[in-house]
């Protein structure tokens, strides 16, 4: 359940794809970065051995990522 | 006996203008050759994205694709590239395969407005989108065979989405309602994130909704009539209605309905997502492929509950390629872009003759114009840029003169060889910049480039050489015909 972006371990599994009783995929969503992936993707895309490192996410390190329509303080 | 000749083009507009929904249209689309149904098995990754891909590098006629046999979806069905080509436009038009692009500009310029407007009221028990219904348990993994357009997006995309809304300071007031279309990620099975700007009618609803504390409720339309597709994503006044320039351009009543949660939707839409602002709440969202070509950044974007799910029995989820161009958001949105740029600017330039806007959402644009003195184009190009669009999107403009038609490259790079120096060009540092624009100085910033390519005027001393005049006219138009139909054995 490691996440192919942030690396973090906590993930929750979404949906699951069913061929008559068969579970074929799962969709998952990391709780620490908000990445969402299908097991069966290429592993290009969610294997973090080999995925791209540029699109790497530091969730720790949320201030980095600007806000869309900051909240009004109130 | 007397067989009466059909009248095709006359017939064609009419099926146009009879077209009410998603279904009705992929009907008409079939007929004309320009929809397939995909019946072998497919992944959701990376099948689905590399046929959209593949069809779209024909962008005069790729058809759009419907596909029904995706593991993991048994039953469910999703449509790719319906206004994914230049034949799509014109059908959606009434016009027939083969129209050029310059046609279709100048037909959908003669249509643009909301004159003539026709609202038809549907009740809600009455409406299609409503015949299926989910309040409880809701799960859009589970309704929406959802697949990742692009291999890095951060998760799955709804992203042809048209989004209704209500003013939440002012509810009452149609003309206040928004339809727009923007990029809705998915967050979990009844969550989802916006994608938006201060400066889109959405964003500013939003700021307003958490600025007053009031709820801020949404109606995400999926499957949709092709032409609120087609002007939804069109920038317009903000309390002009979208519903209005759909109808009035597509020469048809519009069929609206209410959406449980209170807003105007239409009556045939596939599905109907209503959902809720999470007041001051941002999640992690992006990136996500977008039109200039390349991946939007991370941001912290505002997210959405899910409250119902309306849908039509056997729903057909519609999406979109979106990258690299060409792609279906080009051919979706590029005549819509250009043909108010073009409308404004003849409201203080009659001498504007076309403008082609189709690139990059409007990131280049191409203006023609009769020049009324020398170097008159450059303050044609600085109005440009004080358009709705043109403030953040026209980005480099290319000014060339009313005999060049700007929608003929080959045309336009003879006006840049011969009719541009290097001192007529105006680099305008530091302004409103589309913030997904690659090159921008920093995002949301940067620098605007007008290419004066018209002739040269008096007073100024240089002059053109002599032009040659080639023939030209409806003889020559009929020699090319006749020369193709050669060229195709269809003429001994």
């Amino acid at each position: 359940m490691t996440c192919p972006r942030c690396l973090g371990r906590e993930a929750n599994v979404n949906h699951e794809g069913r061929e008559g009783e068969t579970v074929v995929w799962r969709i998952l969503h990391c709780l620490a970065c908000s990445f969402s992936w299908r097991d069966s993707e290429p592993a290009s895309a969610v294997d973090p051995a080999v995925r791209d490192a540029d699109f790497r996410v530091d969730a720790s390190k949320a201030e980095l990522f600007p806000i869309v329509l900051p909240p009004s303080r109130r | 006996m007397n067989v009466p000749v059909p009248n095709i083009g006359a017939d064609l507009a009419s099926r146009a203008r009879g077209v009410s929904s998603l279904r009705d249209f992929l009907e008409l689309l079939g007929e004309q050759g320009q929809a397939i149904e995909w019946r072998e098995r497919v992944m959701p990754e990376p099948d689905i994205r590399n046929i959209a891909v593949a069809a779209s590098r024909d962008v005069n006629g790729a058809p759009a694709i419907l596909f029904d046999n995706i593991v993991g979806y048994p039953g469910k069905k999703t449509v790719v590239g319906v206004h994914g080509s230049w034949n799509n436009i014109a059908t959606l038009l009434g016009q027939p395969k083969g129209t050029t692009i310059r046609e279709m500009f100048f037909d959908i310029a003669g249509r643009w407005g909301r004159k003539g407007a026709q609202m038809s009221r549907v009740p809600a028990g009455q409406a299609p989108v409503h015949e299926c219904r989910i309040e409880k348990d809701i799960n859009l993994y589970d309704l929406l065979p959802v697949y990742r357009i692009n291999e890095y997006d951060g998760g799955f995309y709804l992203a042809k989405a048209s989004v209704a809304s209500r003013d939440p300071l002012d509810p009452g007031n149609f003309g206040k309602q928004n339809v727009g279309i923007y990029r809705l990620q998915l967050h979990g099975p009844d969550r989802f994130t916006l994608m938006t700007i201060p400066s889109h009618d959405m964003g500013r609803q939003i700021m307003a909704a958490e600025r007053e504390n009031v709820p801020f409720k949404i109606a995400v339309m999926l499957g949709n009539h092709p032409g609120l597709a087609l002007f939804a994503a069109t920038p317009i006044g903000y309390d002009e209605s979208e519903y209005d320039y759909a109808s009035a351009m597509m020469g048809a009543p519009i069929r609206l309905t209410e959406s449980g949660d209170g807003i105007d939707i239409l009556a045939d839409s596939e599905i109907v997502i209503e959902a809720e602002l999470q007041l001051g709440e941002r999640v992690i969202e992006g990136p996500f492929g977008e039109f200039p070509g390349s991946y939007s950044g991370v941001r912290r974007a505002p997210v959405f509950k899910v409250t119902a799910v309306s849908h039509r029995r056997d729903p057909i989820f519609e999406n979109i390629y979106i990258g690299r161009g060409w792609t279906e958001h080009d051919t979706l949105i590029g005549l819509n872009t250009s043909a108010p740029i073009y409308a404004q600017l003849r409201e203080s330039f009659p001498e504007v003759t076309a403008v082609n806007a189709l690139y990059q959402h409007g990131m280049t644009g191409i203006i023609a114009v009769r020049n009324r003195m020398a170097g008159f184009a450059k303050s044609v190009a600085l109005r440009a840029l004080g358009t709705p669009h043109g403030i953040m999107y026209l980005k480099n403009l290319i000014m060339v003169d009313a005999d060049v038609d700007p929608f003929d490259l080959n045309q336009v790079m003879w006006a840049l060889s011969t009719r541009t120096r290097a001192d007529d060009i105006m680099v305008l540092p530091n302004m409103a910049m589309v913030p997904i624009d690659p090159a921008a100085a920093v995002p949301g910033k940067g620098h605007h480039l007008i290419i004066d390519a018209t002739s040269f005027m008096p007073p100024d001393p240089v002059g053109e050489a002599h032009l040659v005049t080639p023939p030209s006219g409806r003889e020559i138009e009929a020699l090319s015909k006749r020369i193709l139909e050669m060229q195709n054995g269809k003429v001994a």
